[in-house]
Formats: C-alpha cells, structure tokens, sequence
C-alpha cells in the first residue's frame, strides 16, 4: 500500500514537477556522460599503450647454416622470454613484398633473396624494458648460429615513461571530474530540497512516517539516475561513432559501458535522494 | 488533555520564546491563546504537536508524556492531531480534493473508506462543489477550508489554528470561526492562537493571554 502510494507518489512529482525533473535529469545525464567519456579515453589510450608494450621484441638474425629448431628452444629456456617465432628468409620477403605492395619490381631488383631468416623473440610483460632487452640480447648473441639482434631499448624506456606521465595525468584528471561531479549534483539537490520543502512539512504535519516519505523520493532518485545514465551510454555511443570516423579503429567495450552507466545512475540516484532526504529526516 | 507544567521554551543563544508556562485544557473546551506577535503563540502550539521540544517543564496530550514520546512515535501523534495555518500549506500542484486524501493515505486509509469520509466532510464544509479545484482558483477562505476539511478527515481529538484569519477578510473569518466554534461543538479540543484581542474576546470562550513570553491571564 505505502509502496503503491509512494510509486504513484514518484510519477507525481516526475510528470507534474518536470521543469526541475529534467533540469536535475539534464545535470545528471552529463555528469555521467563527462564520467563515461573519460572511460572511453583512458580505456582506449591504455589500450593503445598495451597493444605497443606487446610489439616490443627482439629480433636475432640468424647463419644460413645454423639450426633454427636447435636455437628456438635454447631460446625459450632463457628467463623471460614468452615465444619464439620462426621467420625463413622466403616468408621475409613475402613480408617485405606485402609491405611494400610492389611485388614486381622487388623481384626483379633481387635476383637472389637476400632476406636472413630469423627469429621473433616475444617477451613476458616484466621483461619489456630497456635493461630486460638489453640482458635477453645479449644471452642470446652468446648462442652459435646468430649473427646479430636488434631491438628498441631507448625507445621502450620511452614508452614506459610516456605511461607513467598519462597515469598521473588521467588520475588528476579522474579527481578533478569526480570532485566537479559531486559539486554539481549536490547543488542540484538543494535545489531540489528547496523546492520540496513545503511537500515535505506537510507530509509530516499530516502524520506521514519516515519511510512513506522517503519512498516517492528514493523512486524519483533511482528513476532519473537510471535515465540520465541510459542518456550519457546514448551520448557515449554517439561519441564512439565519431571517434571512428577520425581514428578508425576505437577500443569499445559497449556492454560494460551500458552496465557501468546504468549502475553509475542508479548509486547516484540513491545517494543523491538519500543525502537530500537525510536534511529532512534527521 | 493537554498539559503544560512549568513550560519554558528557549531557542539557540538564550532567546526565551516561553517562561514557566503552567495550563491545563480538558476535553472538549474552545481556548484561544492571545498576545502580540512574538509572545510565543506559535511556539506553544509547536510544542503540543512537537515540532519543538521544551527546554524545561512537562508537557502531556492525550495522556501522553512528550518527553518520552520517541521520534518515530511522532507520525502516530500527529494523526490524532489536526494543525492549521495562517498560509494554509495546501499543495499547490494538487486538487482540493487530492489535498484532502493526501492526508488519508498517510495513515493507510482503503480508497473506499477515504472516499467515504471526504464526500462526508466536503459536503459539511460545502466544498464538494469545488473538489477539482485546485488551491489558486480558490479564495483564501475556501483554502482555508480545504486546510479544515485535511484536519478533519481525520477526526483529530485536538484542533490547533494558529492564526487561522490571519489573511481573510472579515467575512471569511467569521465564517471559518464558525466551523470552528461547530466542530469544538461536536466534541473535538480546539485551541486558536490569535493577536487579534477583540476577535477573541466576542467570541465568549476561555482565552489564555501570553505577554512577555508567560502567562499573563487564564479566564
Ligand atoms: N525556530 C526559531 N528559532 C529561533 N527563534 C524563534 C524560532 N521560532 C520563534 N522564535 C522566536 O520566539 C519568539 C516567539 O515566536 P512565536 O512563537 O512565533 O510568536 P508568535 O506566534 O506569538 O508571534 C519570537 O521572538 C521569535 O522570534
Ligand atoms: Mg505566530
């Protein structure tokens, strides 16, 4: 009965109050958007960075007259390597001729193949730094059969440091969203209390217990906290289909974006009703 | 029925709104509280339906210790108690009649025996006419009634009017002391706070006069 009253009560306020309805539905729609689209952003550009960290290996060229099994599992028994690939110097060249998509004249220029085989040494994640390229390399020019090794080095430290700095700008940035957020939603509360305070103290003029009072309120919460959150994943969407456009490929994750949205609402709905409602039911 | 013993009611930073306040008002009397504005009318009236609580003395309604009424016990006080204002405090986005049943549901009343009640009360306040109204298509006396018909539906034992002509015309104010005078005929306490001294006094009925925050008279 109280619940049926207080849903109804709810819809009430949500179809008959909505210039403040949607003001706060409006506050609360971007404030998650503005939380969703720095997910997308931190989410794609760790993505970006994890896709460059699994790239970094070594490459060992090898003799023509040296065993590629033999060396491949030496290799693999050196602490932190991952995998060994195998690369003849026929499948080089078809890889050279790919890239450069002028199949013709490569081949007339070399008569011969002058492409080494060699190996493609994928690295375990602790191991891609400069020092840990540098002590895997050299372990592995000390085997019979290699000619030489190549690597990043520099440029891995490069990445590395480029990680850090984007962290500690990305949590700033995560600090300073969440504190405006908070803000924001809180000013729009106390409007909201403002313009319900007549509601309330005739509410518990008439005898209205706690929770009958509370209800109307916590369902309008959840109401237009789930809305502005299914408004944000919305923008969201709208937003990755642009960044397509420009950047081709955008790391999405849709559904967890949907469940986070939602779920972002519905605790922003509750606390937010409930902090408002606290001022009242002391 | 309602007990004040040595009352004194003082707000943040020794403001005293009441001193050492001693009355008694049995069942089924008419008392007006009179006094200039700022005697502490309104207080006394907040104290017996706590919305303040009285910083020393004793305070009893319906044979019930406020001290000890709990904060959760105090939904169950108000229901037996009807409250009106000088300003009405009806929902402005609401019907009359939404207004009245707003108070109803509150305690749980079925919608049958809430439609029941309100035609009854409507009907004996000559509202029913109106029921679809809502509060800005009324005129204050009418809104004032409306106040009277949320309070009644309920058959509190107690009526509190603070300042209930406070902004009605003569007319509308003899009326609504009217249907006061009726309903304290049919049984229920009424007390009617007021600053108007001669309003008071034509209408013969106990009168409690505050100044300077006591008791100034009791006759
Ligand atoms: N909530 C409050 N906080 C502080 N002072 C108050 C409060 N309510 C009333 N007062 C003061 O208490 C005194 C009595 O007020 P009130 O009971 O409203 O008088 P009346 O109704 O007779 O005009 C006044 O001086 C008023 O300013
Ligand atoms: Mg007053």
């Amino acid at each position: 009965m109280a619940l049926r009253i207080g849903i109804r009560e709810g819809f009430r306020t949500i179809t008959r109050n909505n210039s403040l309805f949607f003001l706060s539905l409006l506050v609360t729609s971007i404030s998650l958007f503005l939380v969703s689209l720095f997910a997308l952003v931190t989410v794609n550009l760790y993505h970006f960075l994890s896709i460059l960290d699994e790239k970094i290996e070594i490459i060992a060229f090898m003799d023509e007259s040296a065993d590629s099994e033999a060396l491949k599992s030496n290799i693999l028994k050196i602490n932190g390597v991952k995998d060994v690939i195998f690369v003849s110097s026929d499948q080089a060249l078809k890889n050279l001729q790919e890239e450069l998509k002028e199949t013709e004249e490569v081949l007339m220029v070399f008569e011969d193949n002058p492409l080494p085989a060699s190996l493609r040494i994928k690295l375990e994640a602790k191991s891609r730094t400069a020092k840990g390229l540098e002590e895997i390399s050299s372990k592995i020019m000390l085997l019979r059969g290699i000619k030489e090794t190549i690597y990043g080095g520099e440029l891995v430290d490069q990445l590395k440091k480029i990680t850090h700095v984007i962290t500690v700008f990305d949590i700033g940035l995560l600090v300073i969203i969440i504190f405006s957020v908070i803000f924001v939603i809180f000013q729009t509360i106390k409007l909201t209390i403002f313009a319900r305070s007549t509601e309330i103290e005739i509410m518990k003029l008439v005898g209205a217990s706690n929770s009958f009072i509370a209800i109307p309120f916590t369902f309008e919460g959840i109401v237009q906290g789930i809305l502005g959150g299914s408004i944000a994943f919305i923008l969201t969407i709208i937003t990755n289909r642009v960044a397509i456009s420009f950047f081709s490929n955008v790391y999405f994750p849709q559904w967890w974006f949907l469940l986070g949205n939602l779920m972002c609402g519905f605790i922003f709905g509750i606390i937010g009703s409930s902090i408002a409602l606290r001022k009242f039911l002391q | 029925m309602i007990t004040f013993e040595n009352v004194t009611k003082v707000y943040q930073k020794d403001w005293v709104a009441l001193q050492d306040i001693t009355f008694f008002i049995e069942k089924g009397e008419f008392v007006f509280i009179n006094g200039p504005t700022g005697a502490g009318k309104s207080t006394l009236l907040k104290l017996i339906y706590k919305e303040e609580e009285p910083t020393k003395g004793t305070i009893k309604v319906l044979d019930e210790n406020l001290r000890f009424l709990k904060k959760k016990h105090i939904p169950r006080l108000r229901r037996k108690i009807g409250v009106i204002f000088q300003d009405f405090k009806l929902l402005q986005d609401r019907t009359l009649e939404e207004n009245v049943a707003f108070s109803l549901e509150v305690t749980g009343t079925s919608p049958r025996d809430s439609r029941k009640k309100m035609m009854e009360i409507l009907t004996y306040l000559r509202l029913s006419h109106k029921k679809f109204s809502y509060p800005y298509q009324l005129s204050g006396g009418e809104q004032q009634k409306v106040a009277i018909a949320r309070a009644l539906v309920r058959d509190p034992y107690i009526l509190l009017a603070d300042e209930p002509t406070g902004n009605l015309d003569v007319g509308s104010s003899q009326d609504i002391i009217d249907i006061l005078l009726d309903i304290n005929y049919k049984g229920t306490t009424v007390l009617m706070a007021t600053h108007d001294l001669k309003l008071a006094k034509k209408v013969k009925k106990r009168m409690l006069r505050i100044e300077n925050n006591k008791l100034f008279s009791d006759k």
